[in-house]
């Protein structure tokens, strides 16, 4: 009782100890009583899982192994080598998976963007999606942020309203497709977090020179929040755990700025119809606070438009004079440059905005031997040797 | 012990040493009742000892002192006895013949009453659970009522990051109450009262320092109004923002606090040298023990239920069973020590009802 009360605090402050509240009930139960009801099928998590703890306590299983990849259209179309080094890193880690060529797009960007579609047609291709993996037997992976958040908004709005079940039900019965819901909606980021000391375990390049800025995702966080990971032992389990934690995990030197709970300026509608705003919020709220506060070789995040937004509005402030110039990844690409994946045949830095070149020295990279070695695979296809680069290519 | 009919047995069992317990305990001992108080802790004055509390709202008496001299008056009874390092695992019966089963540090002990009283406390909300962005476990100088209340009675506030006396100070009020999304809908009463208190005490150590509070709305009962929002405001410059918080960060080595200022109608950015959180009052793990030890119902937050509000406030849902305190939910200490002596004579009324009876 008579101890210094600021040891006694800090003391206190090392270890937060969640105990459940009001916002800690776990869906898991409802989903499985639906089932019970005939109403849908649950694709179970396999065996093969890791248990994880989310905002408020809960657990989460992250599949190891034999996914289903949900892809993003913008990393497909703005940033491939997103997509491709998260495959990469599942081939290297000895997990199989299945690239489905029937995907369909989530369509969130609509309803978020201009507010259209309606509940019925967006908790329908939901399950669309989640039917199509089931029928082949791998578990659905959500490469996109968005489509994560947004499914997660689905499956809560689908567990309340019987009328909006009956009303997919019909749609889906015309495509000849199940009710299915997933027992996890799962992000790729926390299949990278859960697995983050399996990657560290084969990482080649040193990256405790890097320093590292987290611009954790609005979808991944702040929508359905209490299915995000979060860890007593990352900032004190006060802010997600995933990127930080793999980041952490491969020795990279994270840093904190003050603006990390803001959007990265993508907005959604922001970016279709006040781009400006974005450019501005991205570089004048985001990067450049972090340019002030931490001084980051690398900014990393998780969601498709957070790499667009942070990477590709340097530009423009940059044309007015502004302290910008930080290169931007997903925690994929570089989790992939450290267990030793190609700078341009894997993670396609060449579509990235920001000058990466430095950080690649700093990692111990050359670059332009790399470039060389991405342009004669380039000659092989222009050549007509070859039609397409082969993942035997990539790692030649 | 037998009552005078050889039926009921004339002790009451008072669970909790805080306030509330211990103005029980005295009241049933004054009564002329045995009295028997069993407390998990090693010590009795309950949670503003083992908090450190420095000053009690709104008169800022010494804590030490004040309930220091309800347990030597206690100590002093001859009807009482007390029972530290020990908690109650097993309970049953009826009214007037209860049998609790006392685990202590010599062993489990058997005990036998005919009326019990739960004073088993709160505890303060743990701002790591709160939904706005409050930083309680990543920033240093993020502190809460009562780690404030330790350095008052240290007699140094300090910024924990770097042990300087800070320059700008901030409460933030209502974090962990009136809280939809948490779940914790209610007011916890004394918040508004003791963040005054504290900002006052801070001027009073650090004349220089200036102090902020921020607020949805205060709530001053009664006389605290006059006792300490105006003198705070008149006398001690405490400068009240009504506005929401939604966040802190670290900007340097200040805080960047954001919110929203609600008289403005605009956002709000200020730094400050330290924040204090005013968490509100949860049941104490004590208190959902006990309640599921004793079969008592709680209400939705996990607070005794009280069973016939608002008249009879010490009753529970089982009979021969009273509640006082925090216990029953937020209260200050007036409640308490007033709460204490309503569920003694409750108490001591039902034995007595039952050996009349025969």
């Amino acid at each position: 009782m008579s101890a210094d009360p600021v040891n006694v605090l800090l003391t206190k402050k090392r270890k937060f100890e969640r105990e459940p509240d009001g916002r800690s009930i776990d869906f898991h139960e409802r989903v499985f009583e639906l089932e019970q009801a005939g109403e849908w099928t649950v694709h179970r998590v396999p065996e093969d899982h890791i248990e994880v703890e989310t905002k408020y306590g809960n657990v989460k299983k992250i599949p190891r192994g034999h996914l289903w990849h949900h892809k993003s259209c913008g990393q497909c179309g703005h940033i491939p080598g997103y997509s491709t080094s998260i495959f990469w890193i599942m081939r290297k880690l000895g997990y199989d998976y299945e690239d489905p060529r029937d995907q369909t797009s989530c369509t969130a960007w609509n309803y978020y963007a201009s507010a259209t579609s309606n509940p019925a047609a967006q908790a329908a291709v939901a399950l669309r999606n989640f039917a199509a993996a089931y029928e082949t037997g791998f578990y659905p992976l959500i490469h996109c942020g968005t489509s994560y958040g947004h499914y997660k908004e689905v499956r809560s709005e689908l567990l309340r309203h019987p009328d909006l079940r009956d009303e997919v039900r019909k749609v889906l019965a015309k495509l000849g497709k199940a009710m299915v819901m997933p027992e996890e909606i799962v992000h790729y980021s926390e299949w990278l977090h859960a697995l983050r000391d399996e990657i560290a375990a084969v990482q080649v390049r040193d990256f405790s020179q890097i320093a590292v800025t987290v611009h954790p995702a609005c979808h991944y966080y702040k929508l359905v929040e209490g299915d995000a990971i979060y860890d007593p032992d990352i900032y004190g389990g006060q802010r997600t755990a995933v990127v930080t934690g793999i980041a952490q995990a491969l020795g990279a030197d994270v840093r904190s700025y003050s603006t990390w709970f803001d959007c990265c300026g993508f907005g959604f509608r922001h970016i279709l119809v006040q781009r400006d705003f974005t450019r501005s919020f991205a570089t004048m709220r985001k990067i450049e606070v972090m340019k002030e506060e931490a001084d980051p070789d690398v900014v990393l995040t998780h969601d498709t438009g957070c790499v667009t937004a942070l990477d590709k509005s340097q530009f423009a402030a940059r044309a007015h004079g502004h302290n910008v110039g930080v290169p931007v990844m997903s925690e994929a690409q570089f989790a992939a440059l450290a267990m030793g994946a190609h700078p341009f045949k894997v993670c396609q830095l060449h579509w990235h905005s920001a000058n990466y070149r430095p950080l690649l020295e700093k990692m111990g990279i050359d670059w332009q031997q790399a470039w060389a070695e991405f342009q004669q695979q380039l000659d092989k296809l222009e050549n007509g040797g070859q039609q397409f680069v082969t993942w035997a290519d990539v790692d030649a | 012990m037998k009552g005078p009919a050889d039926m009921c047995t004339e002790r009451v069992l008072v669970i909790g040493g805080g306030p509330a317990g211990l103005s029980a305990a005295q009241a049933v001992s004054d009564l002329g009742v045995d009295v028997t108080l069993v407390e998990r802790r090693s010590f009795l004055g309950g949670t503003p000892i083992a908090e450190n509390y420095a000053s009690l709202t709104p008169f800022c008496q010494p804590a030490e002192e004040v309930v220091g001299s309800m347990v030597e008056r206690l100590k002093s009874s001859e009807r009482v006895e007390v029972v530290l390092d020990s908690e109650v695992s097993a309970f049953e019966g009826e009214p007037g013949a209860f049998v609790a089963r006392v685990a202590t540090p010599s062993g489990e002990r058997e005990l036998h009453c005919g009326s019990v009283i739960l004073a088993t406390g709160f505890q303060h909300f743990d701002p790591g659970r709160e939904t706005q962005m409050y930083g309680y476990y990543e920033y240093p100088d993020v502190i809460a009522l009562q780690d404030l209340e330790a350095m008052l009675k240290a007699g140094r506030v300090a910024r924990p990051s770097n042990g300087e006396p800070p320059k700008r100070v901030c409460f933030v009020q209502c974090v962990g109450s009136r809280d939809r999304q948490i779940g914790n809908e209610y007011c916890s009463k004394v918040c508004c009262g003791v963040a005054s208190k504290e900002a006052i005490e801070v001027r009073e150590h650090l004349p220089d320092c200036e102090v902020f509070i921020f607020y949805i709305d205060m709530r001053m009962y009664g006389y605290w109004e006059n006792q300490i929002y105006w003198p705070a405001q008149e006398r001690h410059h405490i400068q009240y923002v009504k506005g929401i918080i939604s966040e802190v960060l670290q900007k340097g080595d200040k805080l960047l606090v954001r919110g929203e200022d609600t008289t403005m109608g605009r956002p709000m950015e200020t730094l400050m040298d330290m924040v204090v959180l005013s968490v509100g009052m949860e049941p104490s793990p004590g208190t959902r023990a006990m309640a599921r030890v004793l079969g008592v119902a709680q209400n939705k937050y996990g607070f005794i239920e009280s069973a016939h509000p608002p008249l009879d406030t010490v009753s529970t849902s089982r009979p021969g069973v009273f509640a006082a305190g925090a216990a029953l939910g937020p209260a200050d200490l007036e409640d308490c020590a007033s709460g204490g002596g309503a569920a003694a004579a409750r108490a001591v009324s039902a034995i007595r009802a039952l050996a009349a009876a025969g």
